[in-house]
């Protein structure tokens, strides 16, 4: 017991301490222009963070440490957002509040409703349907078309896509008894899953694509029976790509970019090689909250929040991010060892694979290790709907890393 | 079951590996390719400084303003008053092509981005200054405008400085460019084979010639019990290769001051056998070849060959040829150390630097770098020196009523026409000034094309220079 409340308790507090230095230099940084907002955001930051900490160990008999990973990395982005735009950092703060509303739901939602694993139906219609609605309302934004606006607020529907994709994989090989019996139903899955990157090729979202892709593989490479599959897939990968980049010539600028920014630095490689220059100055310390020009960066408090953090806060901030999803990731995948349910033991991989490809993606896109797609860096970058469904997939995971076995027992007990 | 557990954590390691490489590259590119990256000249960064603070003032000795920035219309311009004469000084800053000379080395003094203290740094934080320092040069604009005329029409360079004190008055370097038409003639100055970007005066390498013999005579005095006295035959060979002197004419008996003067080839090729190879190396490096010299602008080391070189070799060292290389700005640093009882001054260029508001951040002091011989010695040289200007190879650059001290060079090399060399003081007795001057592939002897300009720089230089 006293071991419980040391291993959770001092991270938080170190949590507060970051989060109180951090206020503080900002606070310095806008002497001149102080803005009320920044005491706002100070104290509810805290708040939030530190209650909703307590709350959740009171709540969950499961893993206590993914929030708190979760909690870092929000406060780093919230507090970086900030920085480049006070408006911005306070509409983070309110989707950061909405996005716990939603981890809650889904937490309760997941434990006290049963029956999800049977509804795969419904997610392949709701798939659809949010691919539909995308491209009769999208508006195309950065190049790509994936983008729907209601009422003032955009909002991108392939952020829920995402998670309805981990279902309906969740769904069939948690179902494989009974889909056995049918032909060809391994095939239609692919075929079903090939139809959504193919749409999002189509919408020009190609870094989702590849999230579409990586989360598929994993989750067929540890639970497909017939093997076979696995290769026919990477095939399919391999001619689709080629025929992508011989295809489509938004591929191949990505391609170049990746290979050479240098010659493209006018036009095409402008993004990558202005988020160089500011990671090369910031060095291993960075120059500080509110020193360095995060403002030269194209999308400094979305896409490229990575490279804004490295320029003022170091790469040794940056390194700290990597290792904090490394964390999340084998937290996860630890999830899912310990998870009896095949069920959400597969929502576990699905949605830790979704952190750990979405994140190494979008670094290495903006350190140029790959190229570059245009995706957010969960919990860190800005964004309502990010925000909204990857505390969504963190709900998933908490109750994931939850004893499962006695809705098993009262869902057999109903049947009967 | 058991299968799955297996495959779920190959994909945990594979994920896990691809974070690590993500480390590992960030931590190679922050080492090894940041400098390069936050050097171009895209990196917006790089100029933001420059659009908020303005540059501070370049003037010369006498306040005279060489180079100062203007703010039109919220932006930052930066006006060369003498286009050509300072480029090799001051240099530029140009957005498309960089920085060079004083505008580079001083840049954050310029600029006041100065990180003296953490009291400083955190000012600069609190409220980041608007106006820059200004810079107060050790140069006399005059004698700068004479050197430069002086020179007009060859190649070469042209060092100037105060003896005693290490101020450098003159430091020209011809070719040159105009620092106000960069984007212009940017395409000819990067690509022209005459290149006019180098400062000769601090950069460029040239076999010293004769005018080496200062260093080999000062070796000479320093080695016991050495024969001073000679017999010139106009021709000697050493391991059968011939030195001979200036036209193969005979000098008969010589001392150490007849030779000197004579500047006799075939009695310091003897000499600097019975010197050893040792002995003279290791007086020239006092003389600051082999050396970092410390200076405000970049400065190439001279060269005297390292290592156990051969007979032929040593012989051709002891007269200034063979693998021997110095900067004008050395030579002028040999004479000064001859005049200033032994001691090699550090060369200063700039005098202060002074804040907007007058106060003094930096100043840079007399500092002696080495005594390179003792002063007894240095004053026989001395006496020497005279006489090659009284009466010797240097008579071109003697003056009425002037005490003038000096050694000439006539250097061989590789294009077949001689470099003229002279390094000088005057007056001798009280020595003010120092000049070297050398005239690349001027084709004739130091003597009879270099001493004059430097006759007259001095010239110019006593009657005018506010010492």
């Amino acid at each position: 017991m006293f071991n419980k409340s040391i291993s959770t308790k001092t991270p938080r507090n170190l949590l507060l301490l970051f989060e109180i230095l951090s206020l503080v230099l900002l606070l310095v940084n806008q002497w001149d222009n102080i803005d009320k907002t920044i005491y706002y955001i100070w104290i509810a930051l805290i708040l939030i963070i530190y209650i909703s900490n307590f709350i959740l160990n009171r709540i969950t008999s499961g893993d206590n440490y993914i929030f708190l990973i979760v909690s870092m990395l929000m406060s780093i982005g919230i507090i970086m957002i900030y920085r480049i735009d006070s408006e911005l950092g306070f509409k983070q703060l309110l989707w950061f509040i909405i996005g716990i509303i939603a981890f809650y739901f889904t937490y309760f939602m997941l434990k006290y409703i049963r029956g999800w694993k049977n509804w795969g139906k419904l997610y392949i219609v709701l798939s659809y349907i949010l691919f539909l609605i995308t491209f009769l309302l999208g508006t195309r934004k950065y190049g790509a078309i994936n983008w729907i606006t209601i009422g003032g607020h955009s909002f991108q529907p392939a952020e829920i896509t995402k998670l309805l994709l981990i279902f309906i994989l969740a769904f069939y090989y948690s179902n494989m008894d009974m889909f056995k019996d049918r032909k060809y139903s391994d095939y239609i899955l692919m075929g079903l899953v090939y139809s959504f990157i193919g749409l999002l090729f189509l919408q020009r979202d190609l870094g989702t694509a590849v999230i579409f892709l990586g989360i598929y593989m994993v989750i067929q490479f540890i639970h497909e029976e017939k093997r076979m599959n696995i290769l026919y897939n990477i095939g399919l990968f391999a001619v689709g790509g080629t025929l992508g980049y011989v295809l489509f010539d938004h591929v191949k600028v990505r391609v170049q970019t990746w290979i050479n920014p240098w010659i493209y630095i006018d036009n095409k490689g402008y993004q990558i090689t202005q988020s160089l220059f500011a990671i090369a100055e910031g060095g291993f310390f960075g120059t500080g909250i509110g020193l360095g020009n995060p403002e030269f960066i194209p999308l400094a408090y979305t896409d490229f929040i990575f490279s804004a953090i490295c320029e003022e806060m170091g790469i040794f901030i940056g390194i700290g991010i990597i290792m904090l999803f490394m964390i999340l990731v084998y937290r996860g995948f630890k999830i899912a060892l310990n998870q009896n349910d095949k069920f959400f033991r597969i929502l576990a991989i699905g949605v830790s694979t979704l952190f750990g490809i979405q994140s190494i993606i979008i670094i290495g896109g903006v350190i140029k290790v790959l190229p570059l797609t245009g995706i957010t860096l969960p919990f860190v970058s800005y964004g309502g709907s990010s925000i909204l469904s990857s505390f969504i997939a963190l709900g998933i995971l908490q109750i994931s890393s939850e004893d499962m076995s006695y809705k098993e027992e009262e869902y057999c007990e109903t049947r009967k | 079951m058991k299968h799955e557990n297996r495959r779920i954590i190959i994909v945990l390691a594979t994920l896990c590996i691809c974070f690590v490489v993500l480390i590992g590259f960030m931590s190679y590119f922050q080492v090894f390719e940041a400098e390069a990256v936050k050097s171009n000249s895209y990196n917006k960064r790089l100029w933001i400084n420059e659009e908020k603070i303005l540059r501070g003032s370049i003037m010369d000795r006498n306040g005279t303003i060489l180079a100062y920035s203007q703010e039109n219309d919220g932006v930052m311009q930066r006006f060369y008053k003498y286009g050509n004469l300072y480029s090799h000084i001051i240099g530029y800053s140009h957005r498309a092509y960089g920085k060079s000379g004083l505008e580079l080395s001083y840049n954050n003094y310029l600029l006041d981005l100065s990180e003296s203290s953490t009291i400083e740094e955190l000012k600069n934080i609190v409220a980041p200054s608007t106006i820059g320092n200004n810079l107060e040069l050790t140069i006399d604009h005059g004698t700068q405008e004479k050197a430069r005329t002086l020179l007009q029409g060859k190649k070469g360079a042209i060092v100037a400085m105060n003896p005693i004190t290490g101020e450098i008055y003159a430091m020209v370097s011809l070719p040159d460019f105009n620092v106000n038409s960069l984007s212009e003639d940017w395409s000819v100055i990067s690509e022209n084979t005459n290149s006019s970007l180098l400062n000769r005066a601090t950069q460029g390498l040239y076999p010293p010639g004769s005018a080496f013999k200062v260093i080999t005579a000062s070796a000479i005095l320093d080695t016991p019990n050495i024969d001073t006295n000679y017999v010139c035959q106009g021709i000697t060979k050493i391991d059968g290769y011939n030195f001979s002197d200036y036209n193969n004419i005979a000098h008969g008996e010589l001392d150490l001051s007849q030779a000197l003067i004579e500047s006799c080839n075939t009695y310091f090729t003897e000499k600097s056998l019975e010197i050893s190879v040792d002995n003279l190396r290791s007086t020239a490096e006092l003389f600051m070849f082999n050396k970092n010299i410390p200076f405000d602008l970049p400065v190439n080391t001279s060269v005297f060959p390292k290592g156990n070189i051969g007979d032929t070799e040593l012989a051709a060292s002891g007269i200034g040829q063979g693998k021997v290389l110095a900067t004008p700005l050395n030579m002028a640093m040999t004479a000064s150390a001859i005049s200033n009882n032994g001691e090699v001054m550090k060369p200063i260029l700039v005098k202060s630097v002074v804040s907007n508001n007058g106060k003094v951040i930096k100043t840079n002091r007399r500092e002696v770098l080495s005594t390179a011989v003792d002063s007894l010695d240095a004053n026989t040289i001395k006496e020497m020196m005279v006489g090659v200007v009284q009466s010797g190879t240097g008579r071109n650059a003697s003056i009425k009523n002037v005490k003038v001290a000096g050694k000439t060079g006539t250097a061989e090399n590789a294009s077949g026409k001689s470099h003229a060399w002279f390094i000088g003081f005057a007056p001798a007795d009280d020595p003010r000034i120092v000049v070297s001057v050398i005239l690349e592939e001027e084709g004739s002897t130091g003597g009879a094309s270099a001493a004059p300009i430097a006759r007259d720089l001095i010239i110019y230089g006593l009657n005018n220079i506010n010492f």
